[in-house]
C-alpha cells in the first residue's frame, strides 16, 4: 500500500491519498440505508455462490466420507475409507509403462499423468505465447492477420478441437500422410504418444490467450525506459532482459497461475481424444474423478480424489500469491 | 501505442543485420499462423471430401461433395437443430444473467459504501481459486435432489455463479466518476435509479465485454451439460458431437462436419468484430 499512517493532511489530500489506495470512493460514511443497498444489489451473486461454489466445497468434502447411492441420493458414513482408498500405493513397476490392470489404484497414475502434462504444455503455452507477442509488438505488416490467426483455436470448444486433432493423429489421418512412411504412427492408439497428442493440441489451443495478456502487458511498459536503455547503449537481448521482462511481472504472475490451474483441470479434451486410453495413458486426475463418480456412480469416491486435487491447486496458489509479494518490484 | 525501432534515429534500416532480422520475423510469425490456422483448413477440406482417409485430402479433397452435411441433417438419431437450439438458448441465458447480476454487484462494491464491502469482494475473489472439479459433484447431487437433471435450468443457473464478471465490471465502475452519482442524488435519483440511468450507459463496453466472454465461454462449455444432460433431447452442441463420435467414431467427414457446424458461429463472429474481442480480453486480463 501506498499510504498508511492514519488520515492525517488536508481534505484534498486525504481524498487523494483514499483515491490512490483504493479504499473507498468518496468521503461519505456508510448509513444503514446505504448497507441494505449493498446488500441487495449483492444479493442475486450472494446467492449463486453459496448454492454453487462456496457451499459446494465444503459439500464435497463431507460426501468425500461417504459411500453414496446414486438411486436414493443419500450416502453411508464411511469414514476416511475413500481416502485410504485413493491414497494406497501406485501399482506400476515401472513408471513409464503402460498401466494394464484394470483393477489397479490409478489415482497416483493420473496425478502423475496430470503432472507429466502440465510440465509439458504450460512452458510451451506460456513463452510461446510470450514469443508471439514480442515479434507483434514490433512494427509489422498484417499485424491483425497474424493475431487472428494465433486467436483462431481459442473459439473453439475441447470437445471439437479434441474430435479434430483425432483426425489428425488418426493411423489413416493428415499427419501421417505429410510425414515420411518410416515416421508413420498410430499417434492416438499409442499409450507411449496418445498423451504428446492431447498436449500438442493444449499447447495449439493455448498460446493465442497468452500471446493477448502479454500484448497488453507490453502495451503498458512506459516508453520512457525503453529510451533510457537505448541512450545507455542496451542491445536488444539487455533491453529484454532489464526492461521488458521485470516490468512483465505481474502479467507472468497472472498467466502462470491460470494456465497450470487450468492444466491441472484438464478433462474435456483427453476424454473426447481418446476416452483416457490407450492403457490409462491419458486419464488425468479430473477425468478420473468423472469416470469413478459419473460412469461408475462412486461419488465419494470421487469426491475424495477432487478434495485431494483441490488442496494441491490451492497449495500450489497460495505459494504462487506468498512469492509473487516478495518479488514484486513496485506498482 | 506500439513501440518500433524505426522512431529511433541511427536505426540501421538497411544492410545484412537488419534483413536478417527481418526474415526471421516473418518466417517465425508466418509459420506459427500456419500451424494455427492450418487444422482449420483441415477441417474444412476433410468435411467436403467423401470417405476422408490420409490419402483423399491433406490439403484439396480428392473428391468434393457435401455429403457430409446432409447426412449431418438427414439422420434421424442426429437432432442437429435441437441441440443447436440448446447452445443458443443456454449461451444467451446464461450470458444474461451474468450480466444483469455482475453489474448489480459490481456496481455495488465500486460505488455503494457499505459495511463489509472489502471483505465480501475478496470472498468473491477467491473463489476464483476454487477449480470447477471439485463442485461437480456436490452441485449435481444437489441437482438431483431439485429434479433439475436434464433441464434447462439445470444447465444454466450453476453457471451463474462466476467471479470473473463482478471482478471486470467493479474495476469499470471504479474508473467513473463518482461525481456523477452524487449529482444524480442530489437531482432525486435513488441508488437504483443512479445505477440504472447514470452508470450503466457508461458501462457499455465493459458490458459487451463480460457479454461476449461469457457467451464464448457458455457455447464451449463441455463438462456441465455432459454431466447433467444425459437425454438426448437436451445435449448441446459439444456434448452431442462426443456423443456422435461414439457411435461413428472413425467417419472422419461426418465429424469434421460437426465439428465445423459448432465452430463456424464463434469464428463469423470473432472475425466480425475482431478489434472488440481483443480489446476485451486484454481489458479483462489486466489491471490487478
Amino acid at each position: 500500500m501506498a499510504f498508511e499512517g492514519g488520515e492525517r493532511g488536508t481534505t484534498d489530500e486525504r481524498l487523494t491519498a483514499r483515491l490512490r489506495t483504493g479504499v473507498g470512493e468518496r468521503l461519505g460514511t456508510s448509513d444503514e440505508h446505504d448497507t441494505l443497498v449493498g446488500v441487495l444489489f449483492c444479493l442475486p451473486n450472494l446467492v449463486a455462490f453459496s448454492i454453487f461454489l462456496l457451499g459446494p466445497v465444503l459439500y464435497a468434502f463431507y460426501i468425500s466420507f461417504h459411500e453414496w447411492n446414486i438411486l436414493a441420493n443419500e450416502g453411508t458414513w464411511i469414514g476416511i475409507q475413500n481416502y485410504v482408498a485413493v491414497l494406497q500405493p501406485a501399482p506400476w513397476a515401472n513408471d513409464w509403462a503402460p498401466l494394464t490392470d484394470p483393477t489397479a489404484n490409478t489415482f497416483w497414475y493420473s496425478l502423475k499423468t496430470t503432472v507429466v502434462y502440465a510440465i509439458g504444455t504450460v512452458p510451451l503455452q506460456i513463452y510461446g505465447g510470450l514469443a508471439v507477442a514480442l515479434m507483434l509488438d514490433k512494427r509489422v505488416r498484417g499485424k491483425k492477420v497474424y493475431r487472428a490467426a494465433f486467436f483462431m483455436p481459442m473459439m473453439l470448444s475441447g470437445a471439437a478441437s479434441a474430435v479434430m486433432w483425432r483426425w489428425f493423429l488418426a493411423a489413416d489421418g493428415i499427419i501421417n500422410s505429410l510425414l515420411p512412411s518410416f515416421l508413420e504412427h498410430n499417434w492416438a492408439g499409442d499409450p507411449g504418444t496418445a498423451l504428446m497428442g492431447v498436449m500438442l493440441m493444449a499447447v495449439w489451443g493455448g498460446i493465442g490467450g497468452n500471446m493477448i495478456f502479454f500484448l497488453a502487458g507490453l502495451q503498458n511498459i512506459p516508453e520512457e525506459l525503453y529510451e533510457a536503455a537505448r541512450i545507455d547503449g542496451a542491445t536488444g537481448w539487455h533491453r529484454f532482459r532489464h526492461v521488458t521482462w521485470p516490468n512483465l511481472g505481474n502479467t507472468n504472475f497472472f498467466v502462470i497461475v491460470m494456465a497450470i490451474i487450468s492444466a491441472f483441470q484438464v478433462f474435456g479434451i483427453a476424454l473426447v481424444f481418446s476416452q483416457g486410453g490407450p492403457y490409462y495413458a491419458t486419464t488425468t486426475t479430473v477425468l478420473l474423478v468423472y469416470q469413478r463418480a459419473f460412469e461408475e456412480g462412486a461419488m465419494g469416491y470421487g469426491a475424495a480424489m477432487a478434495f485431494l486435487l483441490f488442496c494441491l491447486i490451492f497449495a500450489f496458489s497460495y505459494y504462487q500469491y506468498k512469492n509473487r509479494d516478495q518479488a514484486e518490484v513496485g506498482y | 501505442m506500439a513501440r518500433s525501432s524505426y522512431d529511433y534515429p541511427g536505426y540501421e534500416r538497411a544492410g545484412a543485420r537488419y534483413w536478417t532480422k527481418t526474415t526471421l520475423l516473418y518466417a517465425g510469425l508466418g509459420l506459427g499462423a500456419l500451424w494455427m490456422t492450418l487444422p482449420f483448413w483441415w477441417t474444412f477440406t476433410t468435411s467436403l471430401s467423401a470417405n476422408p482417409t490420409a490419402g483423399a485430402v491433406s490439403f484439396l479433397p480428392a473428391e468434393v461433395t457435401l455429403q457430409n452435411f446432409t447426412t449431418l441433417w438427414e439422420r434421424d438419431d442426429i437432432m442437429l437443430v435441437r441441440w443447436f437450439a440448446n447452445s443458443v438458448v443456454v449461451a444467451v441465458a446464461v450470458t444474461a444473467f451474468n450480466v444483469t447480476f455482475d453489474s448489480l454487484a459490481g456496481y455495488a462494491l465500486a460505488k455503494v459504501d457499505f459495511w463489509g464491502r472489502e471483505k465480501l469482494f475478496l470472498v468473491f475473489m477467491s473463489t476464483m481459486m476454487i477449480p470447477a472439479m471439485v463442485t461437480l459433484i456436490p452441485v449435481y447431487i444437489i441437482l438431483v435432489e431439485l429434479g433439475w437433471t436434464n433441464t434447462y435450468q439445470g444447465l444454466i443457473v450453476p453457471l451463474i455463479a462466476n467471479p470473473f464478471g463482478i471482478f471486470l465490471l467493479r474495476q469499470h465502475f471504479r474508473s467513473l466518476p463518482s461525481a456523477l452519482g452524487d449529482a444524480a442524488k442530489i437531482d432525486g435519483c435513488n441508488e437504483f435509479q443512479t445505477f440504472y440511468k447514470v452508470y450503466l450507459p457508461l458501462a457499455k463496453p465493459a458490458l459487451a465485454t463480460l457479454a461476449i466472454f461469457t457467451f464464448m465461454g457458455a457455447w464451449k462449455n463441455f463438462q456441465w451439460p455432459l454431466i447433467i444432460a444425459s437425454n438426448q433431447d437436451m445435449y448441446t452442441l459439444p456434448v452431442a458431437l462426443f456423443a456422435v463420435r461414439n457411435q461413428y467414431f472413425a467417419e472422419w467427414g461426418l465429424m469434421m462436419a460437426a465439428a465445423l457446424i459448432i465452430v463456424a458461429p464463434v469464428v463469423i463472429a470473432f472475425l466480425a468484430a475482431q478489434n472488440y474481442f481483443i480489446r476485451g480480453m486484454s481489458l479483462s486480463g489486466m489491471k490487478g
